[in-house]
């Protein structure tokens, strides 16, 4: 074994590749072999081969402080995280079971909204919530589906059980990096590939297309499917170009496109107007359509709506979808599937107080120390206080935006996150990590195999997202034993 | 496979601005070596170049005098001002950013360098002793990319909008030079025997045509016979008339090329109807004038016909 590996510690949380003994669990046991046995030198050349070849690809994403913008390179750990195959699989049934929930739930709450009606969900918190878009309302899109793209984010607990922490059902973003992470590692850990049977990943740009083709209103061979980005300067930009190109269609901007007044949507070509029939589009609702939402957005096009709701064309994530995306309604998701499925949630989720209910909030507020506080209402990890690693100032702030606010805020147990052996400076530690599978659902369904890992780089740190440290790790579901 | 307009026009903006900074180090390079040649007394002086390229009013708000330092500080060094080097390998640059995918995959890195190089470059290349070497160096680069373009990538619209800015940035700049030659903006009345061939071969070696021209034409460098040479020799590559020509076999397979054809069309038949043999340098200078504002025309015609047409 090579000195990187020498003191690697055990038993503390739930670690994916290494029991509680300090052996390779058995997916992982090739790859940690592998690793093991490498001099010492030679995971440092791993590693800059990776570092190489991410420049060479040219892999960023962009960080945004008061300088301006910064393109960062991706940062990448070599070490796969190693899933066997028998054990995803009931995950990945968890997944679309949610997702079908989730849809049937959107679908209901823009039409009869009988889950209201029936007592299941109060009322108040899904038609007060700044998600709930009346404008959506009496709106069937194709299958009944809203949210075509859903990336969850999971973690495992210190039994190794995974759990869903949130739905992400507005315009989830990372697909691009779980594809260029198992890039990157076939260059660099090329043997590994010879003896493991690991899911491929890279067919994820045809299912996107397959799913988005199916949304269309016109029944033709190969329907006009767009990327809408809001351009070069947002964030996910890289992903927006990397994914039009994937699929093989057009990359455009709200200027692009255009409603006529037979309320369909052209994009602008050198050979003149041309129908356009879905859109995957990349840039939030609030900034889609000048007439109906923001009036001062730049970023949209004005009649997307009118075009939308005469049916004229689809739009990937629905407008709308993201009143089941807020974490006062992730709580009732178990409820959601027991009452439109009638089946039993396969996945669970992670016990939610929220904060508008008296008896809740007086918990949560008496035990801020123990529990991770998250708005309803925020992405990208942002606005969120770990209570264990929290100071009384910060404590207090979050008591008082609490009361202040009760419906913006929920709670839940502080996670043991389970770790993975990660490869910082010339030891190998582990590392706390969560994964974002993407769930795809137009006509069929279905789930990446694996998803995008990402992991907290600093020492003991619960927080994964890469605007705040986070990397990510290469994840592979495995077949058969090795 | 169509192409979206803003692409379209992002790859021809591409193409001039590719252009725009090798004929502006071409054109600079060019004065550099022909003041060297000159006796003092007939007194060219630098902000010829400023006059050329339209910039006197940016210029002079940010110079007091066109000498040799703010001249060339301005238009190489300058990153803000319209008409220098580095502006124009920035906004090459920009574009490509924005279409990499319809671009070979080299040209992203290929222009990325040349942008470095200009930013760490430019500054220390404005005094007289690394300036030749820099303009030789970003020549160079551009033809670099010009070679992988032309030798890689499909002959479909990304090629076609490329090329159509490349080729009318080109017929825009040569015919600027040529008006140095016209005398009228040298300022300078009547012929000086002695110095005009001076000018008229650097002016043939700004085009990278001197070799051609004694090739084609003799030994003897004429004014006539250079006006004529550069502007409608149809087998000049950098001729005028053979821009033209390869602007309409680009224009032909577009739809809605109507307006773009005719504008092109009177140029080129104002082209043919150039006889140096009898005009004044003034009729020269106005000729020159004239023809540059069809070039305009076509621009904009290429505008509203595929990047920004009326919405119907």
């Amino acid at each position: 074994m090579n000195e990187s590996w020498k003191s690697y510690p055990s038993g503390t949380f739930f670690d994916e590749l290494i029991t509680a003994k300090g052996q390779p669990r058995e997916a992982a046991r090739g790859v940690v072999r592998l690793l093991q046995k490498l001099p010492g030198d030679e995971m440092a050349e791993r590693r800059a081969a990776a570092e190489l070849a991410i420049r060479e690809m040219g892999i960023s994403f962009t960080v945004y402080n008061e300088a301006g913008n910064i393109d960062r390179a991706w940062p990448f750990d070599i070490i796969p995280r190693v899933i066997s195959a028998r054990q995803w699989q009931g995950v990945s049934d968890g997944l679309r079971q949610r997702s079908r929930a989730l849809n049937h739930f959107i679908q209901d709450i823009y039409n009869e909204q009988k889950i209201l009606a029936d007592g299941v969900v109060p009322a108040d918190i899904v038609l007060d919530s700044a998600n709930f878009k009346p404008q959506c309302m009496g709106m069937s899109p194709r299958f009944g589906v809203w949210a075509h793209i859903c990336g969850s984010d999971l973690v495992r607990d210190g039994d190794g059980r995974f759990f869903v922490l949130e739905d992400n059902l507005r315009v989830p973003s990372g697909v691009s990096y779980m594809l260029e992470n198992r890039e990157i590692t076939k260059r660099v850990l090329p043997e590994l590939f010879e003896n493991y049977s690991i899911l491929p990943v890279d067919d994820y740009p045809s299912h996107l297309y397959q799913t988005l083709a199916s949304l269309s209103p016109r029944e033709r061979r190969r329907p006009c499917v767009v990327v809408l980005t809001p351009g070069i300067f947002n964030s996910a930009y890289f992903e927006h170009a990397y994914l039009a190109q994937g699929m093989g269609v057009e990359l455009v901007e709200g200027r692009d496109l255009m409603v006529a007044d037979d309320d369909t949507v052209y994009m602008r070509t050198v050979d003149g107007p041309v129908q356009v029939d879905v859109i995957y589009r990349r840039i939030d609702e609030e900034f889609m359509d000048p007439e109906v939402f923001r009036a001062d957005s730049m970023l949209g096009v004005p009649g997307l709506m009118r075009a939308w709701k005469a049916g004229n064309v689809a739009i990937a994530n629905a407008p709308g979808s993201g009143v089941a995306d807020d974490k006062v309604v992730y709580a009732f998701v178990p409820e959601m599937i027991r009452y439109y499925l009638k089946e039993k949630p396969l996945l669970a989720s992670v016990p939610t107080w929220l904060c508008m209910r008296e008896k809740d909030r007086e918990y949560v507020l008496q035990n801020l120390d123990k529990l991770v506080v998250k708005p309803a209402n925020e992405s990208g990890g942002y606005g969120i206080m770990v209570g264990p690693h929290s100071t009384a100032a910060v404590r207090r702030k979050f008591a008082r935006l609490i009361e202040k606010n009760p419906r913006n805020y929920v709670a839940q147990p502080t996670l043991a996150l389970s770790t993975a052996p990660t490869y910082i400076d010339d030891v190998v530690e582990p590392r706390h990590l969560d994964l974002r599978p993407f769930i795809l659902q137009g006509k069929d369904s279905w789930v990446t195999p694996g998803g995008l890992t990402r992991v907290a780089l600093t020492k003991g740190s619960l927080v994964v997202n890469s605007s705040q440290g986070g990397g990510s790790k290469d994840t592979w579901i495995v077949e058969g034993k090795v | 496979m169509t192409m979206l307009s803003s692409v379209a026009e992002r790859l021809y903006w591409m193409g001039r601005y590719l252009e725009r900074a090798e004929d502006t180090a071409r054109l600079v390079a060019a004065y550099n070596h022909l003041i060297m040649d000159i006796p003092r007394a007939a007194e060219l002086s630098w902000d010829v170049l400023v006059r050329i390229l339209d910039a006197e009013p940016v210029f002079y708000q940010q110079y007091r005098v066109g000498n040799e330092q703010n001249v060339l500080r301005f238009l190489m060094a300058e990153h803000d001002s319209s008409a220098s080097i580095p502006f124009a390998v920035r906004c090459a640059r920009e574009n490509v950013r924005t279409t990499r995918d319809v671009l070979p995959e080299e040209t992203w890195e290929q222009i990325n360098e040349l942008h470095l190089y200009v930013i760490d470059a430019a500054e220390k290349s404005v005094g007289r002793r690394n300036r030749q070497a820099f303009l030789e160096e970003v020549i160079s680069r551009c033809q670099r990319v010009n070679g992988m373009l032309s030798s890689s990538l499909p002959r479909d619209h990304a090629h076609r909008f490329l090329r159509l800015g490349h080729l009318l940035e080109r017929s825009d700049m040569t015919t600027r030079l040529m008006d140095v030659g016209a005398g009228e903006i040298l300022g300078r009345p009547g012929t000086h025997e002695a110095i005009d061939p001076l000018i008229w071969t650097s002016l043939l070696q700004a085009l990278s045509s001197f070799g051609a021209y004694r090739r084609m034409i003799g030994p003897l460098v004429e004014a006539k016979q250079v006006l004529e040479f550069v502007f409608q020799e149809p087998l000049l590559p950098r001729s005028v008339a053979f821009c033209l020509a390869e602007i309409r076999t680009e224009l032909k397979p577009l739809s809605n090329h109507e307006k773009a054809l005719r504008t092109l069309g009177r140029g080129r038949r104002k082209l043919a109807r150039l006889d140096p043999e009898s005009m004044s340098r003034e009729e020269l200078h106005g000729y020159i004038d004239e023809f540059q504002a069809l070039l305009a025309e076509l621009h904009d015609a290429i505008t509203v016909s595929w990047f920004h047409p009326e919405t119907p």
